[in-house]
């Protein structure tokens, strides 16, 4: 069977689900709103990128939904201390390679399951963040929204930097050797001990890499808006773990591609519009998004059985 | 050489239990001193009457751990139950009694569901209760169009909730019932045991002559049922059911299985280590809402209780696991060495 099956069928049922709107409702592809949509979802995206990294290497991360609210605010609050834009940035950036660290250490050389870990530090992150901000929303200074630059501008800078992160990922998962060792450590961590690979290093960069990652999500969608709201990052983890399996990453590890998230996101990120295009109520996300989940496991898992035996 | 007195001391403080009572003895200690009306009739059936649902999924949830799966998907069951539960009341006008027992019932089939999808397929039990914790909750949302709830339940029906019976809150007993029955389950069936035989080692249990597949069933379905149960129980205590019910509380509840000692990797543990981990963390929810004498952050601590009693469980959940994992590392670091001292001598024998 064809290497990129996964990735055939999600881009099938992409092209699919884009057609029928197409037919039944053209006006789902304006320009300016489908460019407003793509920015809004770029955040969600890097965090994606992250994730399947985690999954790759046979982790979980449930924590990135906390971890991108905590580095959205820290961002904030430094920019409203009156610090320039770019000290937002690395603020956010620093704090996300932190709390993915703290993550790491647990995960990798303390050997603690990785679902615990993050549940754990999940649950830390979200409520010292309501303890301090008191659920308040917080309002950014001129110049941080867009860049400072002009709507257009920005969401243009947005979608390059989100999508050349995608490119960069795909290209250095296949042909960097840091690449390949993620692959390795998630198919068998101790087949890739014995070929020199450390695998707990590894397991450790993945998940300061992902705290890193999600920092930039988080300043790519601090940048939306005029404002900052502190539970900002609610419910990304399941998005980001429904779109990456749904792009054919194995959630048992050492399987998948960047562009199978580009697509699984795409895909799960036009459900909703869809749904709204094709007059049908809104509340019925949850329920698509919980059966597309179990529809990719399902299909995995038939396609694992068939090539077992 | 230590004496065996402090041999056996060493035992005793590395059972975990042990230690959670330490912990809630502490807690109980520190709510008293620090805070007002915290051991007083009321409040103590307040603790438990305001955290029974938890403890009943907590409890639930223990077999499936012991199994080496996690089900994620309970509190989301919860949600579809209670909206459920408030449909077949109020729409179709059923018995709120009967109309328990179906959704309990119903608990149990989205429990099967889950079960058929791990056991069946063969599919990790996260990828797959992660997808019913996305699909139960969207049914319920859908069903109730995002915003409908359904109240004006019977005065008898809400009693389980809000009354008292011989002394202690109605729905304790209901948990008390439940409690008992899963540890005499857990602890003293052969089903129960083959649920730490599976989570030892799944193969293992195979070979053994264990119906692995079914046994595992068995566990994901009484934790749906369970879910049913406290769907029941939240609606009664609230007067409403809502598609929100449950949010988080599978976090909760893994909560305090994990700081009750459960391995998260299935094969050891105990129902008194979850049931302890679960008091401990309901103390703690309860003690800090008593504390308004003492600010933290210029707010008092009451106001904030919710999030510190969060910030806290999380913290103690890092501690549990950390101190859990060096202790193991130290002591295979220790047996490694001492092995190493006792035969090097005479490695030819070996």
């Amino acid at each position: 069977m064809n290497k990129y099956f996964r990735e055939l069928t999600v881009a099938i049922a992409l092209a699919l689900l884009l057609l029928s709107l197409a037919i039944f409702a053209p006006h789902f592809f304006q320009a300016q709103p489908i460019i407003s949509r793509l920015t809004s979802q770029m955040p969600a995206l890097v965090a994606a990128v992250g994730i399947a990294l985690v999954i790759i290497s046979r982790q979980i991360d449930i924590s990135i939904g906390a971890q991108f609210s905590m580095c959205a605010i820290v961002a904030g609050v430094t920019a409203s201390a009156g610090f320039p834009l770019g000290m937002a940035i690395l603020a956010a950036l620093v704090t996300g390679a932190l709390m993915g660290a703290v993550n790491g250490v647990l995960v990798a050389y303390l050997g603690l399951p990785s679902i615990v870990v993050t549940l754990a530090t999940m649950v830390t992150w979200q409520e010292a963040l309501r303890l301090w901000q008191q659920g308040r929303l917080l309002a950014l200074p001129n110049g941080i929204q867009w860049f400072g630059l002009s709507q257009q501008v920005g969401q243009m800078v947005v979608i390059s930097v989100a999508l050349t992160l995608v490119v960069g990922a795909a290209w250095a998962m296949k042909n960097l050797s840091g690449g390949r060792q993620i692959y390795a450590t998630g198919t068998d961590a101790e087949a890739a001990r014995l070929a020199g690979i450390d695998p707990k290093r590894t397991t450790f960069r993945v998940f300061v890499l992902m705290g890193l990652l999600t920092g930039l999500a988080a300043v790519l969608n601090l940048v939306q808006s005029p404002q900052v709201q502190p539970n900002c990052g609610d419910g990304l983890d399941l998005k980001t773990i429904a779109a990456v399996v749904v792009g054919g990453v194995a959630i048992s590890g050492g399987r998948g591609t960047m562009w199978g998230v580009l697509l699984g996101m795409l895909l799960l990120a036009n459900v909703n519009p869809a749904l709204t295009h094709f007059h049908q109520p809104p509340y019925w996300e949850k329920a698509i998004q919980g059966l597309v989940i179990l529809l990719a496991a399902v299909a995995d898992g038939l396609r694992s059985r068939k090539t077992k035996f | 050489m230590p004496s065996s007195r402090s041999i056996s001391l060493k035992l005793l403080l590395a059972r975990h239990e042990v230690v959670l009572v330490l912990v809630i003895l502490v807690e109980v200690v520190l709510f008293q001193l620090l805070g007002r009306n915290f051991l007083v009739g009321r409040n103590v059936s307040n603790v438990f009457r305001h955290s029974v649902e938890i403890g009943l999924l907590a409890v639930a949830m223990t077999p499936v751990i012991l199994t080496g799966g996690i089900d994620l998907s309970v509190g989301s069951m919860m949600g579809l139950c209670a909206v459920l539960f408030g449909m077949m009341v109020n729409r179709l006008g059923m018995d709120p009694w009967f109309a328990s027992l179906a959704v309990v019932g119903i608990g149990a089939l989205g429990g099967g569901f889950n079960a058929v999808l791990i056991t069946r397929l063969n599919l990790p039990p996260l990828i797959v209760t992660l997808g019913t914790f996305s699909l139960f909750r969207g049914l319920a949302e859908a069903l109730t169009r995002g915003a409908e709830s359904y109240s004006g339940f019977p005065p008898s029906f809400l009693a389980l909730g809000n009354s008292d019976f011989a002394g202690i809150p109605a729905q304790v007993w209901i948990f008390i019932g439940v409690a008992v029955g899963i540890w005499l389950l857990v602890h003293r069936t052969t089903l129960g045991r083959s649920f730490r035989a599976i989570g030892f080692a799944p193969e293992g249990a195979r070979y053994a002559g264990i119906p692995v597949a079914r046994n595992t069933s068995i566990a994901y379905m009484i934790a749906g049922a369970v879910a049913g149960i406290a769907a029941v129980i939240l609606v009664a205590r609230l007067g409403e059911a809502r598609a929100n019910a449950g949010i988080g509380y599978e976090l909760l509840a893994i909560t305090a299985v994990v700081l009750g000692g459960v391995s998260i990797f299935g094969g050891s543990g105990t129902l008194a280590g979850t049931l302890l981990g679960w008091v401990a963390l309901a103390i703690l929810n309860n003690g800090l809402t008593r504390i308004s004498d003492y600010r933290i952050l210029e707010q008092p601590v009451a106001s904030v209780a919710r999030e510190l009693s969060g910030l806290l469980t999380g913290l103690l959940l890092l501690t549990a696991l950390s101190l859990g994992a060096l202790t193991k590392t130290l002591a295979v670091r220790r047996a490694r060495k001492q092995s190493l001292s006792d035969t090097s001598p005479n490695l030819v024998k070996s």
